[in-house]
């Protein structure tokens, strides 16, 4: 297929900025409409793709900052093409539910929200370090403004916090990616001397940021090391996972609701993203020094983030805090540098993304019966004239929990299995999760649906609009249920590579071909 | 047609009868969905019956057909395909399953007539017939997990099927999070066996097993406890039994099917299922075992006491299960299994007679309110008691043969299995006590009002109140309907109650020991590999087995009677002499408390911790507040230095101006 | 006879060279003569368009005047006509330029007087000019006084207002102790090497003799306080937030871009060239600076409530991170340096011309408050501050952004590792009052209702809404979306800017 993908990247920025001229009630059309063409396209990507492969595809790759060896280099492989196929997907859900709704200055609001889509596109594309930063941080510009002019409550300090914490973590990474870029070529020479050999090249060519370049470049060990820790801080802090989930609680408070389904169900899946895209190839010793580090802050986001998810009163910050813990998972398994793990946390991404946003559609439905209220105190007993919303939110809840025959239990139980593959302890530590992930699903479930009708709660079934934002999700959750292979099929070339060498690294540290019992025990 | 492919529609049925019911609910009428469901059910025990023909056309060793229908999830060295295994241990379940159900579907047509949910009641019992078979029926480790959780879901739901009742949606939480406990030990077990063996499928895992691990093995040993971790919840063997006496919440048809006959024996199926693990791992076995002994003790015990009629039923099932975990645990697995169906349809007999009771009684379940009935309800008197005498164990019931067969089995192990065995017998003389004590209290005795009023012909005025509670019901859902249904009016009702007896008191004679050896034969080829196959003990001892079981459900009775109908006085003469232990009994020997102390508390305190402490103070405080407070100090610091002042700004220079000299100069020296 | 034999050898002068200088100093004259024609068309029209032309002119003449690589100081070896230089100059034209447009309706014209106002600053210009072709001690004093006084006089400009006149009294003699302390160091280089001459001072620095001689070490360390002063490094910064905010808004804007460039111009060049053979002596030490500047000015600029204090102090900070791309002492760090200038020159002009937009229509005068419901009232020029803080906080997709890739580039390949991690750590503090500033243009209480009509106060020419006022001075707006616009720009395709700092970059032979 010959699409270019900056096509689709800037199609709907594009679309947004011609509404801009245009008259108003043209602009969520004309946006939609564009978030709808990339999802045809992500849809034909899916079936176009050639799974046997783990290279790149559709690549483009072409000089950009050149001084710099900065390059705009695009392409898809199994590792992001489900990534984009949700981004996809997700926008034109979230849009869709937006233009259901009457906004302040509708025509900024989905520029804003189309901007979006375009940086987070671009950052799951990007195949050049630093043209992943600038995607990475150009993300944050549109949220910026979505929750501070149209959120409510304390938008604009949820919002200056979110942007700082987020940038914070970015721009430690922009710093680490610079020194990989300049560090990483010859080793052995002196930093002064490596700049001289530079720039007697043309072009300022000394450099390259081109994850394909870097993966083949080596970093000693020290180096790595610092640097690993710049980028996980930039990650931990997007996904978030404990204790860098400070900007968490206000941003979901305050961020309007089409907009949270993107910003919990995609933004948080660009930070895990970057460990299997960037870190675990480019510093695989880093990664194996710093594993145990990982795996601990991963199985405290799991456990803390369950038990945080069941005491709380905002439907919002049950999902909110059942993403950190769902988030730790997929950073356990990326981070078992096993291969199931990663195939693991691939799924996992993908099916959180699904049912996250599921969940706070749902929520939406469910404030909207309850007088606007979103405390589970003044919900109750929805289910009654309400089937359909109670059937979806029960599938959901049940994908959400990670049930097995749900596409997420594919994901958990690979994740699992790469985990005790060599680190059973953390493994076993992180089923507890999987427990408690039921407690705070059902109750969420039982708070909002079932037990005694609450004094304002009017219960009606799904409007029209709603189940049309709903459905899709549904089936597609229901559908990747019943036929998971078709994820794990595409992805597994590419995130098997992505481990690879880490892997490799743990396993002639650790792991022995003859199965070794004490070691697990 | 191959036995894979009716495999496959016994599956099909019901799955398609969930989904017609649950997208057509709104366009059928009356009781069309209960029929729609029988239908189902009988569609899919027929293709059970041809699967079953379909074995027996092969030879006993070919008996295990596998049918894969595509690869589930293939990747990194893990691959699961959507497949299901044929073999008689499969197919006797799902006979099992798909029979009782179908009668208990029948039923349920008249007794939930009256209910707000009548579709949705159905399509979710249709539902967990399809998990329960895809449970049996499953290839491979992950595929029984997906039914295993299934089944979960599906019994979550029935639980709090009246979903306005507190009581009933903390029992449906309480079961679920217990299976997933169940859940997560399976998963585990699926790895340790999987990473050992490379294969998640039964034929792969067992063969893998054979070469890899010699007998007790340590990880063996482990990831068959873990198996139990999930059989135990499932069938709520000690300590994880105590979401089955409150999953009584949902409809009484529910727990006939659910919480007696079906669900709660996958644990024992799971244990014949991976026999030829726990026979590599002995201790694992033993412990089982014990295990399933000690629950039967512990769960007869609580029988005696407790005066909720569902509730009395539900204890003497976690009773029951416990000697079938400690017949397949002994190795014993026909007798094991044999139990399961004789059990399966006593354990049913039970529940519909006791809900016609509950309904006659408008609601009620404390047999304390409860007596005389049995001239007003005659067939459910009948009913009843033909299911107690099996449950009891008395001569020629199904139970007697069943019961007893495992326990002789265990006898013949000899060493530990010889305790096991004379807990089993004390099990025994308590089963027909509290079977018995039941009998006599409702029954028997000074009729009460709703039985005379019934004999007068007119049901008592529906109380709408939670009969756990008192609580005034929400009248819009959430109670057995206006009008309640009682089998003497009912013939869908019945009907299956009247069949049920008759295998409850004959299924027996399918295993008489050295003359009739249907299911042990049916069975033998799947446990052709077991070790302890021929280890069947002698006529003799069997009979020997035999005949002290029945004098002990004999004496039970008998025990039974004296206490409950020559001298009521007794039984409170006994509870005043014996407080503490009477204390002990009715509050469950403290399970509930336990739990809740040792795990909801801390983790709600946790929580709260959470909240109140950890964001607070660490993650907003420290992290956020903190670098904010230095910053801004900072800032005010340099804007204090920002006097304006000329003079001021001279200082600093100098100050300056001085340090860079003096660095230069330093270079000098 | 000898006597009447011997001549005075008149210098070789390159006029072509010399002729944006010549173009700048002369224009001055001329401006300051024309000036004295009364008449409103003169004074409103006349005398800054000739100043405007003054300056194209200039920047064409330094356009072709354009050659990459070494080129041989004229006038003896006093001043450099090397790219450089010239670059530099473009920067002050441009600069320049922009000032002129911003003060079409500034009181301080008026009160100065057109001719004055606009000499002075054409004056002040070509000392800039003079000091970015600085080759030697006394040329590099010249300039830097040719530069500096106009400014005393300028920053006063509003005469009505005591604050400016404060300004420039404490710029003056702030200013004078920094001259001072300069003129002192380079007596004391001169003393060492016996040559005032930047080539003659590098050729005996490389003896290592005199590398270890403390005269001479003194005199770097002097001279390096006294340019620290007008590039306003802490902890020589003081006098910045108070003159920045005294001055009239677009002499505030030509300091803050022009005059760092000018001094970082000179900063290079003296150290990068003259004393490069003791980097490893001043290397340390301006790295030390840095890092202070880096923090005090963004710690500094937090909570200030008037807009050109705060962008006098993101300003300092802003100097932090120039410096590094000087303190590594590469061709490198020189490119870089010269990239960010030009961008910080866009970025600040945008963030300028919107201050002085409003401070003539708002009664908050400069406050951040008067920018309050600003994406409501004037959207054009809310973008453009908003633009202009993202840029300066380091967003990409703007020049600020790759500024700042360049230099964290330039100190990581300079062996400065922990300098490039500065500049990150202090774009971080940095976005704690930028986007307070973007926060009170959108999201303020007023994004949700129109800002209340403010009544005019500096100028007739202002309509009734705030709204009106923006549209009644374009050449402000334009010069505000201008700028913005090339943030942007050069923020997607740097390319242009790259070569150019590239030519600049070749201009000294001396650097690695």
């Amino acid at each position: 297929m010959t699409v270019h993908l900056s096509v689709v990247i800037f199609l709907p920025l594009a679309a947004a900025l011609i509404a801009l001229i245009l008259p108003r009630r043209l602009t969520a059309p004309l946006v939609f409409s564009a978030t709808l063409g990339v999802l045809g396209y992500a849809i034909a990507l899916i079936a176009d793709f050639d799974a046997a492969s783990g290279a790149l595809q559709y690549v483009t790759d072409a000089a950009w900052i050149s001084e710099l060896g900065v390059r705009y280099s695009l392409g898809v492989d199994g590792l992001n093409l489900f990534l984009i196929a949700l981004t996809a997907l997700l926008w034109v859900v979230a849009t869709f539910a937006a233009s259901l709704r009457t906004w302040e200055r509708p025509r900024l609001f989905f520029f804003h929200l189309a901007l979006a889509e375009t940086a987070v596109l671009g950052a799951f594309c990007a195949q050049d370090l630093i043209l992943f930063v600038v995607f990475f941080d150009l993300m944050l510009v549109p949220f910026y403004f979505l929750i501070g002019c149209w959120g409510d409550g304390q938008r604009v300090y949820a919002t200056t916090k979110f942007v700082i914490y987020t940038l914070v973590g970015s721009l430690l990474m922009l710093a680490g990616a610079v020194a990989i870029g300049v560090l990483s070529e010859a080793p052995d020479l002196p930093a002064a001397a490596q700049a001289l050999a530079g720039v007697s090249a043309p072009g300022g060519s000394r450099l390259s940021f081109s994850l394909a370049d870097l993966q083949a470049r080596t970093l000693p060990a020290g180096t790595q090391q610092w640097i690993f820790l710049l980028f996980a801080a930039a990650f931990l802090v997007k996904a978030p996972a404990f204790p860098f989930h400070g900007w968490m609680p206000d941003a979901y408070r305050a961020t309007p609701l089409p907009v949270l389904v993107l910003l919990s169900a995609v933004l948080s899946k660009v930070g895990v993203y970057g460990f299997l895209r960037v870190v675990l190839p480019i510093l695989p010793e880093a990664s194996l020094h710093f594993q145990d580090l990982m795996l601990v802050i991963a199985v405290v986001s799991i456990i803390y983030g369950s038990v945080l998810a069941f005491s709380q009163d905002e439907a919002r910050l049950v999902v909110g805090y059942s993403s950190i813990a769902q988030l730790g998972f997929i950073t356990l398994g990326i981070f078992s540098l096993d291969p199931k793990g990663a195939q693991g946390a691939v799924m996992q991404m993908v099916t959180h993304g699904l049912v996250t946003a599921a969940l706070f559609l749902i929520i939406a439905a469910l404030a909207l019966r309850a007088g606007g209220s979103e405390s589970l105190a003044r919900w109750g007993g929805t289910a009654l004239r309400a089937p359909v919303l109670a059937t979806l939110f029960l599938i959901v809840a049940l994908a959400t929990l990670a049930m097995p025959g749900s596409p997420n239990f594919v994901g958990e139980l690979l994740i699992l299995f790469g985990t005790f593959e060599d680190k059973l302890v953390y493994g076993i530590v992180a089923s507890v999760g999987v427990v408690l992930a039921a407690v705070y699903t059902i109750r969420l479930f039982q708070r909002a649906m079932h037990n005694r009708v609450a004094p304002d709660v009017e219960s009606r079934d799904l409007s029209l609009g709603e189940l049309a934002t709903l459905a899709p999700l549904v089936a597609v959750i229901v559908g990747l249920g019943a036929y998971p292979q078709l994820v794990l099929k595409r992805s597994e070339q590419a995130t098997t590579a992505r481990v690879e060498q880490a892997s490799k690294l743990a396993h002639r540290t650790a792991r022995t071909a003859a199965f070794n019992i004490d070691r697990r025990w | 047609m191959s036995a894979g492919s009716y495999g496959w529609l016994v599956l099909a049925f019901p799955l398609g009868g969930a989904l017609l019911i649950a997208l057509g609910w709104r366009l059928l009428p009356g009781r069309s969905a209960g029929w729609i469901a029988s239908g189902a059910i009988f569609g899919s025990f027929l293709s059970a019956i041809g699967a079953l023909f379909a074995l027996l056309e092969r030879e006993p060793e070919a008996r295990a057909v596998t049918s894969t229908w595509f690869s589930y999830a293939q990747t990194a060295g893990l691959s699961v395909d959507m497949g299901l295994l044929i073999d008689p241990l499969s197919v006797f379940m799902a006979l099992v399953v798909s029979g009782v159900s179908l009668l208990i579907h029948i039923y349920s047509v008249a007794y939930m007539a009256s209910d707000r949910g009548y579709a949705r009641y159905f399509a979710y019992l249709n539902l967990f017939v399809f998990s329960m078979l895809l449970l049996v029926l499953a290839g491979n480790l992950i595929l029984l997990t997906v039914g295993w959780a299934f089944v979960g879901a599906a019994s979550y739901l029935l639980i709090s099927f009246w979903y306005r009742r507190k009581t009933a949606t903390a029992a449906g939480m309480k079961a679920f999070v217990i299976n997933v406990i169940g859940d997560v030990g399976l998963v585990i077990a699926t790895f340790l066996l999987f990473s050992e063996t490379g294969a998640v499928d039964y034929a792969g895992v067992f063969d893998g097993a054979a070469k890899v691990f010699e007998p007790g093995d340590t990880t063996l040993v482990i990831a068959c406890l873990l198996l139990l971790v999930g059989a135990f919840a499932k069938s709520a063997q000690l300590p994880l039994h105590t979401w089955l006496p409150d999953a009584m919440e949902g409809p009484t048809p529910v727990s006939a099917l659910i919480h007696a006959a079906t669900m709660v024996t996958a644990g024992v199926y799971l244990i014949a299922r991976t026999h030829p693990l726990f026979e590599l791992a002995p201790t694992a076995a033993d412990v089982a075992a014990i295990v399933g002994t000690l629950t039967l003790l512990f769960a007869a015990t609580v029988a005696l006491v407790a005066t909720d009629l569902k509730r009395i039923i539900a204890y003497s099932t976690i009773s029951q299960i416990g000697y079938m975990v400690l017949g397949v645990s002994a190795f014993a697995y026909s007798a094991g299994l044999f139990h399961l169906m004789t059990h399966a349809f006593f354990k049913a007999l039970l529940f519909m007679a006791a809900g016609s009771v509950i309904a006659a009684m408008a609601g009620r379940q404390s047999i304390d309110a409860m007596g005389g009935l049995r001239v007003a309800m005659p067939l459910t008197f009948a009913t009843f008691t033909a299911g107690a005498l099996a449950l009891a164990g008395a001569p020629l019931t199904s139970g007697f043969f069943s019961k007893d067969e495992v326990i002789a089995a265990t006898l013949d192990r000899g060493g530990l299995y010889t305790v096991l065995a004379i807990g089993a017998y004390v099990g025994a003389l308590l089963t027909a006590l509290y079977a018995f004590r039941i009998v006599f209290r409702v029954f028997l005795g000074e009729p009460v009002v709703e039985a005379r009023s019934l004999a007068r012909g007119q049901l008592a005025p529906s109380r709408h109140e939670n009969p756990a509670t008192g609580e005034q019901e929400d009248t819009d859902v959430g109670f057995p309907g206006p009008e309640h249904h009682i089998a003497e009016r009912e013939r869908s009702m019945a009907a299956p109650m009247g069949a049920l007896a008759l295998l409850a008191l004959l299924a027996g004679l399918l295993g008489v020991p050295a003359v009739t050896h249907v299911v042990d034969r049916f069975l033998e080829p799947t446990f052709a590999d077991s070790q302890y196959i021929d280890q069947t003990p002698s006529d003799g001892a069997a009979y020997l087995g035999l005949a002290i079981g029945g004098a002990l459900s004999l004496v039970g009775i008998a025990a039974a009677y004296l206490l409950y109908v020559r001298r009521p006085a007794l039984p409170l003469v006994l509870r005043a002499r014996f407080a503490r232990t009477h204390r002990l009994l009715s509050s469950r020997w403290y399970f509930d408390e336990l739990f809740d102390r040792l795990l909801v508390r801390p983790t709600v305190a946790a929580g709260r911790f959470g909240n109140a402490v950890v964001e607070r103070f660490l993650v907003q405080g420290a992290l956020v507040d903190g670098t904010s407070a230095v910053v801004r100090a900072g800032s005010s610091a340099a804007r204090a230095a920002q006097t304006g002042q000329v003079r001021a700004y001279a200082f600093l220079l100098i100050l300056g101006v001085s340090a860079l000299v003096l660095y230069f100069l330093s270079g000098s020296v | 006879m000898v006597i009447a034999a011997a001549t005075i050898a008149a210098p070789e002068i390159d006029y072509a060279g010399l002729a944006p200088l010549f173009a700048t100093a002369g224009g001055s004259i001329v401006v300051l003569l024309t000036g004295l024609v009364r008449g409103r068309l003169v004074q409103r029209v006349i005398v800054p368009l000739l100043s405007a032309v003054v300056l194209l002119a200039a920047i064409g003449l330094a356009v072709w005047n354009w050659q990459p690589g070494d080129a041989k100081p004229i006038v003896e070896g006093a001043l450099a006509i090397d790219t450089l230089a010239f670059g530099m100059a473009i920067l002050f034209y441009v600069a320049g330029l922009c000032a002129i447009l911003l003060s079409l309706r500034e009181s301080a014209v008026g009160s100065v007087g057109a001719g004055e106002y606009f000499a002075l600053m054409l004056a002040s210009i070509s000392g800039m000019t003079v000091l970015a072709g600085a080759e030697s001690l006394v040329t590099l004093f010249v300039g830097l006084e040719l530069l500096s006084i106009p400014l005393y006089v300028l920053c006063a400009g509003r005469l009505r207002r005591a604050t400016s006149l404060e300004s420039g009294l404490k710029y003056l003699i702030v200013g004078s102790v920094g001259s001072a302390t300069l003129l002192y160091g380079l007596a004391l280089l001169y003393g060492a090497t016996g040559t005032t001459d930047f080539g003659e001072i590098a050729a005996a620095a490389g003896k290592g003799s005199i590398a270890t001689d403390s005269l001479f070490l003194a005199g770097t360390a002097l001279a390096a306080a006294g340019l620290a002063f007008k590039a306003s490094v802490a902890p020589f910064h003081q006098w910045t937030p108070d003159v920045y905010e005294g001055a009239p808004t677009p002499i505030t804007a030509l300091m803050a871009v022009a005059t760092k460039a000018a001094a970082f111009a000179i900063i290079v060049r003296f150290f990068d060239q003259a004393l490069i053979a003791i980097r490893g002596d001043w290397a340390p030490a301006l790295a030390a600076l840095a890092l202070t500047t880096i923090v005090v000015g963004n710690v500094g600029a937090i909570g200030q409530s008037s807009l050109k204090r705060m962008l006098a102090w993101s300003g300092v900070a802003q100097a932090g991170y120039l410096l590094a791309g000087v303190v590594v002492g590469t061709r490198l760090g020189l490119q870089a340096t010269a990239f960010y200038l030009a961008a910080y020159l866009a970025m600040n002009m945008a963030a300028f011309a919107v201050v002085s937009a409003r401070e003539r229509v708002s009664e908050h005068g400069d406050r951040i408050d008067s920018l309050e419901g600003l994406g409501r009232a004037s959207p054009w020029l809310a973008w453009a501050m908003t633009i202009a803080m993202l840029a300066l906080a380091g967003f990409p997709a703007t020049a600020g952004f790759i500024g700042k890739l360049y230099l964290i580039d330039a100190a990581v390949a300079g062996g400065y590792q922990w300098l490039g991690v500065a500049i990150v750590v202090g774009s971080m503090v940095s976005l704690a009052y930028y986007l307070r500033v973007v926060a009170v243009i959108w999201m303020g209480p007023g994004d949700l209702a129109p800002a209340p009509a403010t009544v005019a106060r500096a100028h007739p020419a202002t309509g009734g809404s705030a709204q009106a006022d923006a549209a009644a001075q374009p050449e402000t707006v334009a010069v505000a979306l201008l700028a913005a616009a090339a943030t942007v720009f050069f923020g997607i395709v740097p390319a242009p800017l790259f070569d150019a700092a590239r030519d600049v970059g070749s201009s000294l032979a001396g650097l690695g």
